[in-house]
């Protein structure tokens, strides 16, 4: 049950972008439409479970003050070595994710699981903080995603809605990604403070 | 100094490990990523020059290109270009004619931000091909300019001239060295 507890609390709880809005980077710039959003989640939830196991085994030998850059080294070097196996077995599917890489490594929820979670916790526990985290992130870009999709080119999953209105355009530029997590994060926030 | 060396003796380790993993899987897969972008590189020179039936590799001056043969008789030239993009480079394929007209721009590979810049490689629902790229079709190469022949992508205006500026750049340079 405390198991489980690790799992779901990145669901909503403890959700990386809206509760503890972390990863705003690749966010603005990914959900654009909802394919991109959706593997870009898929790939980051991917990264964490991998980074998480690594950090979470190693924790013991890493001595706490240069425990940033020991963290930086280990998610770097587990991103590339998934990026190239991708692009030698799964071509096609490094054509699609592989663009992601690049803003992974940078992603803070990665090194913000490192530092919280994970190199404090055993491996079997960070694993399920990092699907948690993972399934949250993945969520929250699609939701964006659709909104600003819809919205700003008329289209869901790359297939046009009925042509009622014009779709304006900045929804899928940098504005329309601020406007419509800052809204999302005020409308969650409200019926968060409603409920207590 | 005592701790001072203790931790930067662990950190030496665990890049040392990182290093010898990241030596190790790259060897391992070079052959295979190797294969399969000559493979793509194949698929792309056809669909520039379908009429084509042979593609011959040559090199002149270090700039790789290929001759496009139908039968014996050369029909067009394929050139590798590299452009710098916005978040790194873009391998792209263009293709030409004898008179340095366009037949077709393939992109490779681009590391350019996924919904803005990723859309030079875009394929529209129930269209075959990119549509940015598919604009280069039938312009002249030497000359080929963003926004008067090619319409940049709203919102990833770098990525659009990074594409077009290589493209015209890499064909003059081709056919200045060629036809010398």
């Amino acid at each position: 049950m405390k198991l489980l507890g690790e799992f779901v609390k990145g669901l909503w709880r403890e959700n990386p972008t809206f509760r503890i809005v972390l990863g705003l980077c690749p966010t603005l710039a990914v959900s654009t439409s909802v394919s991109n959003g959706f593997g870009m989640g898929i790939a980051a939830t991917f990264v964490l479970i991998g980074s998480n196991i690594f950090i979470s085994l190693i924790r013991s030998i890493v001595p706490e003050k240069v425990r940033i850059p020991c963290f930086i080294v280990v998610i770097a070097t587990f991103v590339t070595i998934a990026d190239l196996f991708m692009k030698a077995y799964t071509p096609l599917l490094s054509r699609s994710l592989g663009m992601f890489v690049p803003l992974i490594v940078v992603n803070c929820i990665v090194l913000g699981r490192a530092e919280v979670f994970s190199s404090k916790e055993p491996p079997l526990k960070s694993i399920l903080d990092a699907l948690g985290m993972g399934v949250g992130f993945t969520w929250a870009l699609v939701l964006i995603s659709t909104i600003r999709e819809a919205l700003g080119n008329g289209t869901v999953m790359g297939f046009p809605l009925a042509r009622t209105f014009q779709p304006a355009l900045f929804m899928i530029l940098a504005p329309g990604a601020l406007l419509t997590i800052g809204l999302l994060i005020g409308m969650f926030n409200y019926f968060a403070a409603r409920r207590r | 100094m005592n701790q001072l060396f203790r931790f930067g003796s662990i950190l030496t380790v665990i890049c040392l490990v990182a290093t010898l993993v990241l030596a190790v899987t790259y060897e391992i897969t070079k052959p295979k990523i190797e294969q399969y972008e000559k493979q793509e590189e194949e698929r792309a020179l056809l669909a520039i020059m379908p009429q084509a039936d042979s593609f011959v590799k040559k090199s002149l001056d270090g700039i790789d290109y290929f001759e496009s043969l139908r039968g014996n008789e050369l029909i067009g030239y394929c050139v590798r270009v590299l452009g710098s993009g916005y978040s790194g480079y873009i391998r792209i394929i263009a293709g030409v004619d004898l008179n340095g007209v366009i037949q077709g721009v393939q992109i490779l590979e681009h590391t350019e931000t996924p919904g803005l810049g990723s859309r030079i490689s875009e394929v529209r629902p129930g269209e075959k091909e990119p549509w940015f790229t598919a604009q280069f079709k039938g312009k002249q190469g030497k000359t080929v300019t963003l926004k008067r022949d090619i319409d940049a992508i709203t919102g990833a205006t770098i990525s659009s001239r990074a594409v077009t500026d290589a493209v015209r750049n890499a064909v003059n340079d081709f056919l200045a060295k060629v036809n010398r």
